[in-house]
């Protein structure tokens, strides 16, 4: 019976725990009721690796797949697709990119697997033989039976360089022949399916979705061995479709005389038995694997002896990995060299990962060996979700180790993995992102093999508790910088003197983490904050948390929902001079932590500090001088976001500090970089008459030269705040034509109401902020066409994505992967030469990696230039060189902002050019030190943090809203310098801020304990 | 109880037949039977039409044809049709068929690559 159409529905564990077999059902009873079951089959199937999508149905001959198919769905996908022929595009597979995928096999994700073990998965029907046979199934097997020695099937193994794919790596045809050289006639061989690492789920999807493939791998090895008549899988009770599929396949193979007695009449004898493991992950090794096959406690014991010599039940056995099994009909059909000819120098083949964690293609992964970890991630696993940052990958699980992301372009084999001190394991692939703690993901994994610890050994038992007790310290808070050392200590002391591999690879993740991410676990110890925003004990809400300057949203958006204006902008004062300016023009790192974007969006925020900034604008008092100033004269350099926040401080601290400004107006960056359109001048200016009206002595025109001078003035402490004003060049010929405006300076002259000559045809370079500002001041200006080149691409941008798209939508042009070498012109810009670029793989900050094709190149017709690829600072101090470092930027110690010039401390953009709130939260700290370097506490005198109660009904909220959006300035009107972003209304603000989910509040239970404790207290 | 496998032979004789029920999972074919099964489609007779296309593969063993279907195509009073597409996307589309003009498809033009003129109504790609 010839069907025209084939119905694949995917029955793995993922895919049934998702609720195929109802979608299965469904189908069959739709698929009766309309006639077609003489021409549409429906057929199980194994998992074929999009995990993440389950329910999965493929439907051939179209190859079209579709995803998370719910039984309502299948009446409808009958009478489209199956009847009426009508593929339903909705439900088919989608690219991240939002793009449909006609065909499976133009699936990005698979378009770089190469699939030898999955080869059949997914495809064929698990629980027949005939398909198996079908896919050139047991003709391996019958091929060493009938043409082979033994020592041949060794030699074609040991030729094709396949290693244990279990995780240690051991050469496979070296282990055969020792289990075949050691003396004894009786012997057994073994298949290690205990797959324990969380994230792990290869070798289940292997023996799920093509059992066959083990079955005829391991009656090959017995062959090859000899004196083999029985062979045992040693599987976990948790692997019940697993166990279920094997002994179908078990079975149909005895019926076609496959395996039992006298395999296809050769007189060989072979058998399998399943062994049923309890799940505990240290039957995984292999010594503990064979007590536990011998129905005995799961325990380790020292080696040698080896399996190969004495194994189960004392006789020689050879235990190789599920995946290892799988590999070897393939390579007896095509032969060793086939095999070798894929993957590294000592890597050979393919190998099987499950790509899990923080990743957009959740599943199973097969690539040759070779393959970077990049192309793994952004390629296969189609980058990381919501447009976070990668952080790094966990390869081989509670044993392995994290590649961060200055090594996204290390080749997958078994010793570029174990040189970054990572290993591959059994190839679980977790993808962390920048939300992920790396000293709590060390304690997670480390938490596992405490917990799995067999407890036979004194380093693994006791050691390992040791170990996670200091990190147990360490996230809540309470670490010492020296337990660093001590988990040095003690990791490598538990990895040299452990029993078995459980102990001997258990420090690894710890191990790993400090060594790439040592400046995670400082901030946790020293400073006490958790940077990723997980180690709950480290702050209020992960909002405050994640702000550099530590506002507190948390606070301020709960009184705004109660409608207290006045009270939201005291909050937002504690910590930030500039609520104003920063509701304008912050990247808002608070609202990208917020935890009700898990539930729906973000709470908006940024947009709900506008409305108390506002009112502070118009209705705030005064914030009045200190009534009883300090004597000690501190100088300010620079009159921009940090030198300003630095100032207000130390009035709050009881100073009356003197701002200098080179420049007519104050504001620095905010002002003069910051297009009106995004920061009206007037607002900004009326924030920072509020800070002058603190106590601050305000001196624009005046640059200061020397630092000298000011101590002799008698200022005993000075905050270089001077900002990074130069442009950097691009360095090409033609860059000094007339119609080369620099970004910086353009805006600057723009900003500062200069005259400002602009081109018809502006080509700006770059792909920030500054390029972006640049690109939308040049259209206002009137320029008929503005472009944007970038070397990189989109998603590489350091512009934040609102700003890219406001300028997409007023007409701006990006194009992308494009360089300029050469500006073109006699007397004046006329255009700009560039080339193409493309990407080869990652450079060492984790993005694309920009090449330049050669001979692309071609030239863009233009009359104005504006670079805008990074700013320096201006010279002025350059007296002062013990300040800089080898950048040019000044040197400052990050927890103090202290220079190397005792008095001076430093910060925003002359330290690191950055965003305005980190420039806020160098000039506060900067405050607070200063008042320290003068003998005080360095305190700001600021009420103790209160969880603001509040009053509406909270849980009215807890459904489904969307985020307030702001209104937008008309297309049409953006002709000018008026503000874009109009902002909410105070009711809008209001409602908004009752979507927040209050993070600060303390667990209700501990509530409880303490009302318990009270009551008990009074009693 | 199945037979045991015994020679190779055997094995392969197993795997031809099993391999015959798998073939549109293989993603290669020469030709592409693509019948439009529209409302109007399936009144005028195209499901015969399609069952009729897929009898005479079966019959005839043919592994290099998949007999695909779509929506309303647009070509009413001409019904049933059906469009075989070869690998080079080579077009031919055939009108006012009938289960016996089916077969005379499959036999002309999918087995001796001969274009069955009389039922033509276009070749738009040729």
């Amino acid at each position: 019976m010839i069907y025209r159409t084939h119905v694949l529905i995917c029955e793995g564990t993922a895919c049934v725990a998702s609720g195929s077999p109802k979608v299965r059902a469904a189908f069959e009873e739709e698929i009766k009721r309309r006639g077609l079951e003489a021409e549409v089959k429906v057929v199980k199937r194994g998992c074929g690796g999009t995990c993440d999508l389950g329910p999965v149905v493929v439907i051939y001959p179209d190859m079209l797949l579709y995803a998370r198919v719910q039984p309502e769905d299948v009446p409808f996908l009958v009478e489209e697709h199956l009847l009426k022929g009508r593929p339903v595009e909705r439900m088919l597979l989608h690219e991240v990119t939002g793009q449909v995928v006609r065909s499976m096999m133009e699936y990005s994700f698979f378009a770089k697997q190469h699939k030898i073990v999955l080869e059949n998965a997914g495809k064929i029907d698990p629980e027949s033989i005939d398909e198996y046979i079908a896919e050139n199934g047991y003709e391996a097997l019958a091929k060493v039976l009938m043409e082979m020695t033994p020592e041949q099937v060794i030699e074609e193994v040991t030729k094709s360089g396949l290693r244990g794919r279990g995780g240690a790596g051991f050469p496979t045809g070296l282990k055969w022949g020792f289990t075949r050289k050691a003396p004894g006639n009786e012997k057994y061989i073994i298949c290690n399916a205990d797959e324990g690492d969380p994230g792990a789920f290869m070798d289940r999807s292997v023996m799920e979705g093509d059992p066959h493939r083990v079955l005829e791998g391991m009656a090959i090895a017995a062959y090859a061995i000899g004196n083999v008549k029985k062979g045992y899988i040693y599987i976990r009770a948790e692997y019940p479709i697993a166990i279920e599929r094997l002994e179908i396949a078990m079975s149909q193979a005895r019926e076609y005389g496959l395996l039992g007695e006298n395999i296809l009449d050769t007189g060989f004898d072979f058998d399998v038995e399943i062994r049923i493991g309890a799940g505990a992950f240290v039957c995984g090794e292999e010594t503990a694997l064979l007590k536990s096959v011998e129905g005995g406690r799961g325990e380790p014991r020292p080696k040698p002896p080896f399996p190969a010599n004495k194994g189960v039940w004392g006789k020689p056995t050879n235990i190789n990995n599920v995946e290892t099994y799988a590999n070897i009909p393939p390579i007896i059909r095509n032969g060793g060299d086939w095999y070798a000819s894929m993957g590294t120098e000592k890597s050979k083949g393919t190998k099987v990962f499950s790509l899990t964690g923080k990743v957009n293609n959740i599943g199973l992964v097969e690539v040759p060996m070779g393959t970077t970890v990049g192309e793994m991630v952004f390629d296969i696993g189609g980058g990381i979700p919501k447009g976070k940052k990668f952080k790094a990958i966990q390869s081989g699980g509670p044993s392995g180790g994290c590649i961060p992301a200055p090594y996204l372009d290390t080749p997958i084999d078994y010793e570029s993995l174990k040189e970054l001190g990572a290993i591959m394991g059994s190839g679980g692939m977790i993808v962390l992102d920048e939300d992920t703690c790396m000293v709590n993901i060390a304690k997670f994994f480390l938490e596992f093999c405490v917990e799995e610890s067999c407890g036979q050994c004194v380093p693994c038992r006791v050691g390992l508790k040791q170990m996670l007790n200091i990190l147990e310290r360490i996230t809540n808070g309470e670490g010492k910088i020296e337990d660093l050392d001590t988990l040095d200590t003690l990791g490598h002391l538990i990895i040299n003197t452990s029993l078995c591999a459980l102990g001997g690879t258990a420090p690894n993740p710890v191990l790993s983490t400090m060594r790439y991410f040592r400046d995670e676990y400082i901030a946790h110890i020293v400073d006490k904050k958790c940077p990723a925003g997980v180690c709950a004990a480290l702050f209020y809400a992960p909002c405050q948390n994640a702000c550099p300057a530590g506002v507190d949203p948390a606070r301020y958006v709960a009184l705004v929902a109660e409608n207290k204006i006045p009270e939201a902008y005291y909050v937002h004062m504690e910590n930030n001079p500039f609520p104003a300016a920063c509701s304008r023009v912050c990247p808002a790192f608070c609202e990208k932590k917020c935890n009700r974007e898990k539930f729906d969006e973000a709470v908006a925020i940024r947009e709900i500090k506008r409305i108390f900034a506002d009112w502070a604008l118009k209705d705030a008092g005064p914030w009045g001088p200190p009534e009883d100033p300090k004597k000690e004269k501190v100088a300010i350099i620079g009159a921009g976001p940090a030198g300003l926040a630095c100032a207000f401080y130390l009035t709050r601290l009881g100073y009356l500090p003197t701002v200098f400004e080179a420049l007519p107006v104050a504001g620095g960056m905010m002002r003069v970089g910051i297009p009106d359109y995004r920061l009206p001048p007037q607002v900004l200016d009326r924030e920072i008459e509020r800070i002058v009206e603190a106590g601050v002595d305000l001196k624009l025109n005046h640059k200061v030269d020397s630092l000298q001078n000011l101590f002799d003035e008698g200022y005993k402490a000075v905050f270089v705040g001077v900002g990074a004003h130069t442009s950097y060049k691009l360095n090409v010929p033609g860059e000094d034509l007339p119609g080369v405006y620099h970004g910086i300076d353009f805006l600057r002259d723009v900003n500062l109401g200069k005259e400002v000559e602009i081109g018809n045809k502006v080509v700006v370079v770059g792909g920030g902020n500054t390029a972006i500002d640049a690109a939308r001041t040049a259209l206002r200006l009137g320029a008929e066409e503005v472009s944007i080149i970038y070397r990189r691409t989109k998603n590489d941008m350091p512009a934040f994505p609102e700003e890219i798209e406001e300028a997409l939508e007023e007409g701006v042009k990006i194009n992308f992967l494009i360089t300029p070498v050469k500006v073109l012109g006699e007397s004046e810009v006329t255009g700009v030469e560039c080339v193409r670029m493309e990407t080869r793989g990652f450079d060492r900050g984790g993005r694309r990696r920009p090449v330049a094709v050669e001979g692309s190149n071609f030239a863009i017709e233009a009359d104005t230039l504006i670079p805008c690829i990074g700013q320096g600072l201006t010279k002025g101090l350059d007296a002062q060189e013990e300040l800089f470092n080898k950048w040019g930027f000044v040197q400052v110690d990050d927890r103090t902002m202290k220079t190397s010039i005792p008095g001076v401390f430093s910060g925003g953009d002359a330290v690191n050019p950055a965003t305005v709130v980190e420039a806020v939260a160098h000039g506060r700290l900067a405050a607070m030190e200063i008042d320290k370097y003068f003998g005080y506490e360095g305190k700001i005198p600021f009420p103790e943090r209160e969880v603001v109660g509040t009053t509406y009904d909270e849980e009215a909220y807890l459904v489904t809203l969307p985020r307030a959006k702001p209104c937008m300035l008309p297309l049409e009107d953006r002709k000018s310098f008026v503000e874009v972003n109009e902002g909410l209304s105070l009711d809008q603000a209001v409602e908004e801020a009752k979507r927040c989910l209050h993070c600060d509040r303390p667990p209700e239970e501990i509530e409880e304990e303490e009302e318990l404790e009270k009551v008990e207290a009074v009693n | 109880m199945a037979e045991k496998v015994r020679t190779l032979d055997q094995l392969r004789k197993i795997r031809e037949q099993a391999k015959k029920k798998m073939d549109i999972r293989e993603g290669e074919y020469d030709y592409r039977i693509v019948v439009p099964m529209g409302t109007s489609g399936i009144a005028a007779g195209a499901r015969e039409v399609l069952k009729a296309f897929l009898d005479a593969i079966e019959e005839h063993d043919l592994h290099n044809v998949v007999v695909t279907q779509t929506g309303f195509m647009g070509s009413d009073p001409i019904q049933p049709v059906a469009l075989v597409e070869d690998r080079e996307g080579r077009k031919v589309m055939y009108c006012n068929l009938t289960a016996e003009k089916a077969k005379e498809i499959i036999e002309s033009h999918i087995i001796r690559g001969e274009t069955v003129k009389e039922y033509v109504v276009s070749t738009p790609l040729e």
